[in-house]
């Protein structure tokens, strides 16, 4: 698994110059190495590994986080599955998710590779572009939350007014069973700036002579970018999907926030359509102290994760071929 | 004519991104009532005669009522001490990751990279778990530690101490300098492009954070701003949006300060770290 790039450092290479150095020195050094290790593998050992084995364990009992976990084999994940008086919304969630994930990503991605286009297509105030579209991404979760319920607002947001000035009705947004998911993935879109940044630097890698070659041939702007521009960054593409897949089907800090508010508890928005896979797994956990099942819920999720990602990786080798 | 177009489409994307932000602003500098209007405006008016009026009342709404004020507090203290006490730990072990050489090392790298597979959503639970175990549920030291260390920059890092020439390192090794002399004189020193990307995106993270407070607070006098805002938007006051976007603004700013003054640090290190932590 050590690929050659981690194992060596350049002081590996013994040169005829240098003299070996004393034992007692080296072993000074296998002290030190450790020493200076080892917080990181405190860390690592307490707040990840045992964490995640500990998961994995809790997900097979009955657990409330304060008394002793039951054992309870695979009751938590067949009744996940197939009990819908016990985990009514389950698949609902799923579904939503998935829908989530279905609209957000290529929407994030388009949005995005415009965006680089057009940045990188000029020259003056390219780096104050930049700067404002990346803007959204460095915003708390809780901001954009709350910003978005604002602008969402039936009756007073600036969402349906500036439709109505293109003589769109105005909706409302998150009350509307239909329309919750596409606003979701909207604001995630609207965030797509980190994308935008690596669709960028994927646009500044593509060599010039191969557009001027396009050109001379008499291709327009539209063929080059089908043509040369858009099979070139195909790679960056390629690790966008993967990664905002990843980040899509685990969304929940915005659902959250969006769905808080006065009176009602957080549910997911009318008719569970923003219930999203994490936030029915934090209600779970949080709201009915399901520890157990929640850790189920987490390890059915990292199997869709895994599943979503593989099947991406056999889309573009199909493609490929 | 075309290059207008470009440029035209811009201004329309930047709009899309910036507005938003605007509208907030605008928002929490307005009087209640004023927020009310059919054509929502982007600046302070009086609802009736149209005439600026700005107030700053709803800031000090949220910041004494609300509680923001001691949330904004609260945050700044757990970067504090979070993101220089991360940084330390993860530069030591980077720094004995890319250079020292000692038994076991590249197999214990390689599993800590593994680590980074688990997702974030599955550590969660027993995370708090381990936190309540040793006592710290429900306190600062339960904010810092259970974030102390992140596999991500500790790659990032190494990747970037294996680049520093170990010449350097290894004159300054036969001049009679221990380890962490060098590691603090020579190495630090020459690592500043990567030690700035590792300390903004950590504190951009932190700062906006609002699942593990979520989590592991019960104490509102312990709320990180993330959290109050969150509690703000969820509270009768919820429905009163001048009041919540006093609250967002208060969140926001300090980002965007940092924003402006690290950006090219920000937009070339994003391009290969992304904004996790």
């Amino acid at each position: 698994m050590a690929a050659p790039a981690l194992a060596d450092t350049p002081t590996a290479a013994p040169g005829p110059r240098r003299r070996p150095r004393r034992p007692d020195a080296r072993r000074r050094d296998h002290l030190v190495g450790w020493l200076l290790v080892a917080p990181a593998v405190a860390y690592f050992l307490v707040f990840l590994l045992y964490p995640a084995l500990s998961a994995l364990y809790y997900s097979f009992t009955d657990w409330d986080l304060r008394t002793p976990a039951r054992w309870v084999g695979l009751a938590n994940y067949a009744d996940l599955l197939f009990d819908d008086v016990k985990y009514p919304h389950f698949w609902k969630s799923v579904r939503v998710t998935l829908q989530y994930t279905l609209i957000a990503v290529p929407l994030t991605l388009v949005t995005a590779l415009v965006q680089a286009l057009l940045v990188n297509a000029v020259r003056r105030g390219s780096n104050a572009f930049r700067l404002l579209l990346f803007l959204p991404v460095v915003t708390a979760e809780a901001a954009v939350g709350a910003i978005w319920r604002w602008l969402y607002d039936p009756r007073y947001g600036l969402v349906n007014s500036v439709l109505e000035l293109f003589g769109i009705p105005g909706q409302n947004w998150l009350n509307t069973p239909e329309l919750v998911v596409p606003a979701l993935a909207f604001v995630s879109a609207w965030q797509c700036g980190i994308s935008m940044i690596i669709y960028l630097a994927g646009l500044k890698g593509i060599p010039t002579a191969i557009i001027e070659a396009a050109t001379i041939d008499g291709a327009g702007p539209l063929q080059r970018l089908r043509r040369v521009v858009m099979p070139m960054l195909r790679p960056t593409t390629f690790y966008l999907a993967v990664t905002g897949v990843i980040a899509a089907l685990q969304v929940f800090g915005l659902v959250y926030v969006i769905f808080s508010g006065a009176g009602r508890s957080v549910t997911g928005g009318p008719e569970q359509a923003g219930l999203t896979y994490v936030l029915h797994l934090y209600l779970f956990a949080f709201r009915y102290d399901a520890m157990g099942a929640a850790c189920a819920m987490s390890f059915v999720l990292l199997v869709l994760i895994v599943i979503v990602t593989a099947l991406q990786f056999r889309f573009v080798r199909q493609e490929a071929a | 004519m075309r290059r207008a177009s470009i440029y035209l489409a811009l201004v329309l994307l930047v709009a899309v991104s910036v507005v938003p932000f605007l509208w907030m602003v605008a928002t929490s500098l307005k009087h209640g009532q004023d927020i009310y209007t059919k054509v929502p405006s982007l600046l302070p008016l009086d609802r009736r005669t149209g005439a600026w009026a700005a107030t700053l009342e709803n800031y000090a709404y949220v910041l004494q009522v609300g509680g923001l004020g001691r949330a904004f507090l609260n945050s700044a203290w757990v970067c504090l001490v979070l993101v220089p006490a991360k940084l330390l730990v993860d530069a030591l072990a980077a720094y004995a990751f890319a250079r020292i050489r000692f038994p076991g090392r590249d197999t214990l790298f390689v599993v800590l990279l593994g680590g980074m597979m688990v997702p974030a959503v599955t550590l969660l639970i027993p995370r708090l778990h381990v936190t309540q175990a040793l006592g710290m549920f429900d306190s600062g030291w339960g904010l810092i530690l259970p974030n102390v260390a992140s596999v991500l920059d500790i790659f990032l890092l190494r990747q970037f101490f294996l680049s520093i020439p170990a010449e350097l390192e290894e004159a300054a090794l036969i001049d009679g300098a221990g380890r962490m002399q060098i590691f603090w004189r020579v190495v630090l020193p020459l690592s500043t492009p990567v030690l700035s990307v590792v300390t903004i995106t950590s504190f951009l993270f932190h700062w906006n954070d609002l699942v593990w407070p979520l989590v592991v607070l019960n104490d509102p006098d312990l709320y990180t701003l993330p959290l109050a805002l969150q509690q703000l938007v969820a509270s009768p006051d919820g429905g009163r949006a001048y009041y919540v976007m006093a609250g967002a603004t208060l969140a926001v700013l300090p980002v965007i300060g940092v924003l402006l003054v690290f950006q090219r640090r920000i937009l070339q290190g994003i391009a290969f770290t992304g904004l996790k932590s």
